[in-house]
């Protein structure tokens, strides 16, 4: 990766929702639709939506399953996720680094 | 958190800032620290009839100049002390798998439970090796060890160890200073030699092995009943 640290970044992933979806499942390592709903305060709707790029993009599965009689969505980083979020999190910090360093000079 | 692209407030410090506030409440959603002290502690007093009302068996070794050496040991303990822990490990398995997957999420406890239980299995190993080998004067392993030092050599090979280990682990896993300091604490008291030269001086008493029993289940006691009242607050919040 060369020149300025934004160039870097993957516009799948650089967006607060998704990066919060991708934070959650990944210290999680398995997080429940409901708990992501209301991590990420979004409605059910814009929370599908945002885990409709991400699960086309590779960077997560999403399972549907039971717990007695309630169905409920578990979703789990792939490699790929887990790698792009290291990434991303890699850009941000460095991108923090280049402000600060323009501010400083 | 209902911005649907890119704007102003998804500055770098911003969206790190939110990842790592989102990172912390997921982990205060999973930790469950005060239930393994708390299954500690129950082991810890249970262990107290085992110590109490099996008769002490006896090993003799003979050494150079016609020494005999013999070893005053519980062989109910080490048989109690493993198996407990391993079901200790199970219980806390379980428990924390059905937690988390209650309050939506996974569990990073697995490994925790794998070192308790690798640990518990190896304290066994010792702990029966020792008592079918035991030292012949103050040659121990080829360190000569007397007194308070053999006092706490002996003691770092009991369960004690085995459970302060594995909590260290798990305040890595769950990244809990707090339960850090808990388990420096407890491993001091437990591997404190005035605690161990008391419970091999006071070999006449039956009770002898009580105050050393009691100071480990109560500091682990103490350590639940703290961070259920400390995690309380944090139980809410995952909901």
């Amino acid at each position: 990766m060369t020149g300025h640290p934004a160039n870097g970044l993957n516009d799948v992933v650089h967006q607060r929702v998704r990066l919060g979806i991708l934070t959650v499942a990944h210290e999680a390592r398995q997080v429940e639709f409901g708990y992501l709903r209301t991590s990420l305060e979004l409605t059910a709707g814009n929370l599908s939506q945002h885990l409709s790029v991400l699960e086309s993009a590779g960077l997560i599965t999403i399972d549907k399953g039971y717990a007695g009689k309630r169905a409920r969505t578990w979703i789990s980083l792939t490699k790929a996720g887990r790698a792009a979020l290291r990434e991303e999190i890699e850009q941000l910090k460095l991108l923090i680094r280049s402000i600060d360093g323009a501010d400083g000079g | 958190m209902t911005t649907p692209s890119a704007t102003a407030d998804d500055g770098p410090r911003r969206l790190l800032e939110d990842s790592r506030l989102l990172a912390q409440r997921v982990r205060a959603t999973q930790r469950a620290t005060w239930f393994p002290l708390l299954v500690f502690a129950a082991v810890t007093f249970a262990a107290i009839p085992v110590y109490r009302y099996v008769h002490p068996s006896l090993t003799c070794r003979s050494g150079q100049g016609g020494i005999r050496v013999c070893l005053v040991y519980t062989s109910a303990g080490l048989v109690y002390w493993p198996i407990a822990l391993v079901i200790a490990y199970a219980l806390i398995a379980t428990f924390y798998v059905r937690r988390a997957r209650a309050r939506g999420v996974g569990t990073r406890v697995n490994r925790y439970v794998v070192a308790g239980v690798i640990l518990a299995l190896l304290m066994g190993f010792v702990s029966v090796w020792t008592a079918m080998h035991p030292p012949i004067g103050d040659n121990v392993l080829g360190l000569h060890l007397r007194g308070a030092r053999l006092a706490v050599f002996a003691g770092s090979a009991g369960p004690a160890t085995a459970i302060g280990l594995a909590l260290l682990f798990l305040a890595v896993v769950e990244r809990s200073w707090g339960l850090v300091v808990l388990t420096v604490a407890y491993l001091a008291v437990a591997l404190s030699p005035a605690v161990l030269l008391h419970q091999i001086s006071g070999h006449l008493s039956v009770w002898a092995f009580l105050p050393r029993l009691l100071l480990e289940g109560g500091l682990l006691l103490l350590g639940a009943i703290a961070f259920a009242l400390l995690q309380r607050p944090w139980r809410e919040i995952g909901r």
